[in-house]
């Protein structure tokens, strides 16, 4: 309680006298005065709790402090690897320059066990080394000071991906370290092709932006024109993957998204395979993948991962989904209220009969319906998930039956709700998802007010506009408008991947081939006919590698 | 990336074709039938023969100058005054095109199709999706026919195709009748429909191969002819010449009486009606385009995007201007006829200056 009063009062001092900007370039140098370059330094970081000054004989002859905080570092390694060598006594190191200029050369050669590390003159720049979770060396006598990487932040272990499950197919997700996910793209392609650019974006967080991209493959103008967007982003802090997508879409009035973000690094790589570009940011779990076109939300890995005909048919079903959860309940409203001669009369019938209970107009029911559906879907993903199961029962239960049961909607409305529902939940990305689930209502109203018509008039009208969208330069309907025939080959059915012999020609990568040309068309005859010679092989190999082994 | 020549002479084909197939489908083979008898496809194929010069003339022309839209260059050719005098008329013919086809459109639709809809209603919401449209640049426009095409073709072509079981060849004898007045009157009328191909001029200057533009419209007005000459054949086939006079959307008929199997695709006209609408929409937005185009260039603005805002109250008023169904038709005969000189006649102009112009003095590249 005391030591809380003391921070207050000198809280309420220091703003007073606020503290000076951090770093400028071209600042303060370091003074000769161990003890001076410390006040200063700790006046331009501030107080702070996990701040250590750790002061201590370095070599048992010079005065000497080494500062940095303890939440960003790893303290057992700073203890055996720093503190530990330093410490010792100027008798167990011989070589032991008498000069203090040389003393932090021979301290990085011979001391320390650490991988990078630099020396610094500007005192200025000190403060935001620190921050950055690296350890600061400041000798009395010594105008320089030794800065050495001993960050370390923990985290959680790598694990399966929340949002994009698939059946068959890596289990692993990214992390919110960004060394980490580096590290998952680079295990996957390891190639010297492959380049990533970090800068720090957010002028507070100093978030590291990383991009990625394939030296060999990507678009240049591509590459430059995310780099160019990342570049002028101009604001404080970056939290999150989103916040960066954000800045960087072409179009941000647009529900549907443009920017693809991903939890997968497989998925990353396959992209970067096509010539697109990655960005990552240190903290989230989120790869952005750019340019992304209409077609991507619909593709999961499974599609590229299960045989061709399985991944055709599944998409396909994908979108068929997809065209329950934006016209089902539209085409519905308008055809029961305003043209019912198009129905068969049988089922005329029986949707009336159905609806004989109900007091509203169609449009309404469907409304309530919908909207309650919505509501159930936003509680289950805030809710903990002890809870969420019980809800979801409470929730089918009013809404399937008591609803039904009360008068309130008919069980036909009740059919096209779930359908619809189901639907949405079947499009892969949950981004997409919601753009389409979000357009349904406005169809849904002018389905109400104009019947078929206005269903039809919100249909061109959202066709339009995805046929206006641009995701960098990259038509966002494509392969199918502009569309060449080839790129077809991965649209709405999967070719086999032996036909994709080159990349989508929409992102005008360096090197199209995919899959070298020589290839013949007829590759699986090809591989029958390897795979008979090798079966003839085989017998002799084993027979002359269990030999080798005899002798 | 950012090339502005992109229009592949199949889109610009697809533009043309989608253009043209539209409003008439559904009343089409009536006047065919009323101008011909059982002639009517060989009166829907002079039409199309018709138009197809009539665009050649203007085609050709703009091949001439890839660089530039008619409305430019032909300002360097006869002047500006007399240019922008022309290109004041067009406009205007643009205008009431738009304007008569969107109330064509409400009426047809709100008597057979949509009863509860008001034509107020569906005409503004027609005219507003054009208008939202027609602010993109041309490249996008060339991109929504594109992809409305085949949503169109494919339809109609199932629907004729089902329906060509139950046509009685009988019905369609004697094929050649002797070119009487009411059949070129036909065959005129019918070239009317194809009047819209004049969105050529704005596409020559963004097309990769600007040399193919003939091409392009031959391919366009083809397809769409030969959509035209099916269901006519369809309908003449299928009712009779003399019952198809009678019927008021023969296409609708022919859409419903055709079924596959025991009921299994019953309602392909429910189909139609979207199919319909849709090409409709690719019609009216196409003349709303040059209209709004035109607008710009007279009054030289930088893009359509204020022009295409201010049109659409002016194009409502012109739909809803006629009193009745009948003066709408006897409209847009007239207007047909009116537009028929002057796309004929402004290029030939052209032509011939250009002819006496390059002759003299090479002045023109």
């Amino acid at each position: 309680m005391q030591a809380w009063k003391e921070k207050y009062v000198s809280y309420i001092k220091n703003q007073k006298q606020p503290s000076p900007p951090p770093s400028e370039p071209g600042g303060e140098k370091l003074s000769l005065s161990l003890s001076a370059n410390l006040e200063k330094l700790l006046h331009g970081l501030g107080q702070s709790g996990d701040l250590v000054v750790r002061e201590f004989l370095l070599f048992g002859r010079y005065q000497a402090a080494l500062v940095f905080f303890s939440s960003l570092v790893n303290q057992e390694q700073i203890q055996e690897h720093i503190l530990k060598p330093l410490m010792a006594r100027s008798n167990d190191h011989p070589g032991l320059p008498d000069k203090l200029t040389e003393l932090y050369h021979y301290i990085w050669n011979a001391a320390v066990q650490v991988t990078q590390g630099t020396t610094a003159e500007e005192l200025s720049a000190l403060p935001s080394e620190i921050v950055k979770g690296q350890l600061i060396l400041l000798t009395e006598g010594s105008a320089e000071a030794l800065v050495l990487d001993m960050r370390q932040v923990d985290t959680r272990g790598v694990d399966q991906p929340q949002t994009e499950q698939v059946i068959r197919g890596p289990r692993e997700g990214y992390v919110e370290k960004l060394e980490n996910n580096l590290s998952l793209l680079r295990y996957r392609l390891q190639s010297t092709d492959f380049r990533i650019e970090i800068s720090p974006i957010g002028s507070r967080t100093q978030s590291r932006v990383a991009l990625c991209y394939l030296d060999s493959l990507a678009d240049p103008k591509l590459v430059a024109e995310a780099m160019r967007r990342i570049s002028i982003i101009q604001t404080d802090g970056i939290i999150d993957a989103g916040y960066i997508e954000q800045f960087i879409e072409d179009q941000p009035l647009s529900p549907f998204p443009q920017v693809q973000s991903t939890e997968r690094p497989d998925k990353t790589v396959a992209a970067l395979l096509e010539g697109r570009v990655a960005i990552l940011v240190d903290g989230s779990p989120f790869a952005l993948i750019v340019p992304a076109l209409f077609n991507q939300f619909f593709q999961t890995i499974d599609d590229y991962t299960e045989r061709f005909i399985m991944g055709s048919l599944i998409r396909i079903i994908r979108l068929i989904a997809l065209a329950f959860s934006l016209f089902f309940p539209a085409l519905y409203v308008s055809v029961i209220s305003f043209n019912p001669e198009l129905m068969p009369t049988d089922f005329a019938v029986a949707i009336s009969g159905g609806r004989a209970g109900v007091p509203f107009p169609a449009v309404l029911e469907v409304l309530i319906m919908e909207v309650s559906m919505e509501v159930l879907r936003e509680a289950t993903i805030r809710l903990p998930q002890m809870i969420g199961g019980a809800l979801s029962i409470v929730g089918v239960l009013v809404i399937g039956q008591a609803a039904v049961a009360a008068g309130l909607a008919s069980p036909i409305t009740v059919v096209i709700v779930a359908l619809t529902t189901i639907g949405s939940f079947a499009t892969p990305a949950y981004n997409a998802a919601i753009a389409l689930r979000m357009l349904r209502f406005p169809l849904i109203l002018l389905a109400g007010m104009f019947g078929l018509y206005g269903v039809m008039i919100g249909t061109i009208l959202i066709i339009n506009h995805l046929l206006f969208l641009e995701s960098f330069s990259v038509p966002y309907m494509s392969p199918y408008i502009p569309g060449k025939w080839r790129d077809w080959k991965d649209s709405l059915v999967r070719a086999p991947l032996w036909w994709m012999h080159s990349r989508p020609s929409f992102l005008h990568t360096r090197d199209n081939t995919r899959l070298p040309a020589s290839i013949p068309g007829n590759y699986t005859q090809q591989i029958l006919q390897q795979g008979g010679e090798t079966n003839e092989q085989f017998p002799a190999d084993h027979n002359t590698a269990g030999g080798s082994r005899n002798q | 990336m950012n090339n502005s020549r992109q229009i592949t002479t199949l889109r610009a084909a697809a533009v043309i074709s989608s253009t043209i197939i539209g409003i008439g489908i559904l009343s089409f083979p009536r006047y065919m039938a009323d101008a011909g008898g059982s002639s009517a496809p060989l009166v829907a194929f002079t039409g199309a023969l018709i138009s197809f010069f009539s665009f050649w003339l203007l085609a050709a022309l703009c091949r001439r100058f890839p660089k530039e839209s008619l409305f430019v260059f032909s300002r360097r050719l006869i002047g500006r005054p007399p240019a922008m005098f022309f290109t004041l008329i067009i406009w205007l013919i643009f205008l009431w095109l738009t304007g008569l086809t969107a109330r064509q459109f409400g009426d047809v639709a709100t008597s057979v199709l949509f009863n509860k809809t008001p034509i107020e209603a569906t005409i503004f919401l027609m005219l507003l999706i054009c208008q939202l449209s027609a602010r993109r640049n041309i490249i996008k426009f060339s991109y929504i026919h594109f992809f409305y095409l085949p949503l169109i073709i494919g339809p109609v072509l199932i629907t004729i195709l089902i329906s060509m079981s139950d046509v009685d060849l009988l019905n369609l004898q004697p094929v050649l009748t002797a070119p009487s007045a009411s059949f070129w009157k036909g065959a005129l009328e019918a070239s009317y429909l194809f009047q819209s191909s004049f969105i050529i001029t704005l596409l020559v200057p963004f097309m990769q191969l600007p040399k193919q533009a003939v091409r392009a419209g031959a391919i366009g007005i083809f397809a769409a002819g030969a959509v035209y000459l099916l269901i006519v054949i369809a309908s003449v086939g299928m009712f009779g010449a003399e019952e198809t006079k009678l019927l008021i959307y023969p296409t609708l008929e022919t859409a419903r009486s055709a079924v596959i199997g025991d009921g299994f695709l019953e309602r392909l006209d429910a189909l139609f009606i979207v199919i319909w609408v849709i090409s409709v929409f690719t019609t009216i937005y196409t003349t709303y385009y040059l209209a709004a185009y035109l607008l710009q260039n007279l009054l030289a603005f930088r893009d359509q995007r204020m022009t295409s805002s201010v049109l659409l109250p002016l194009v409502f008023a012109i739909a809803m201007l006629p009193k009745n169904v009948f003066e709408t038709y006897t409209w847009t005969l007239l207007l047909g006829k009116a537009s028929m000189i002057l796309m004929v006649g402004y290029p030939a102009l052209l032509w011939a200056v250009y002819g006496v112009r390059r002759f003299h003095k090479k002045v023109i590249p």
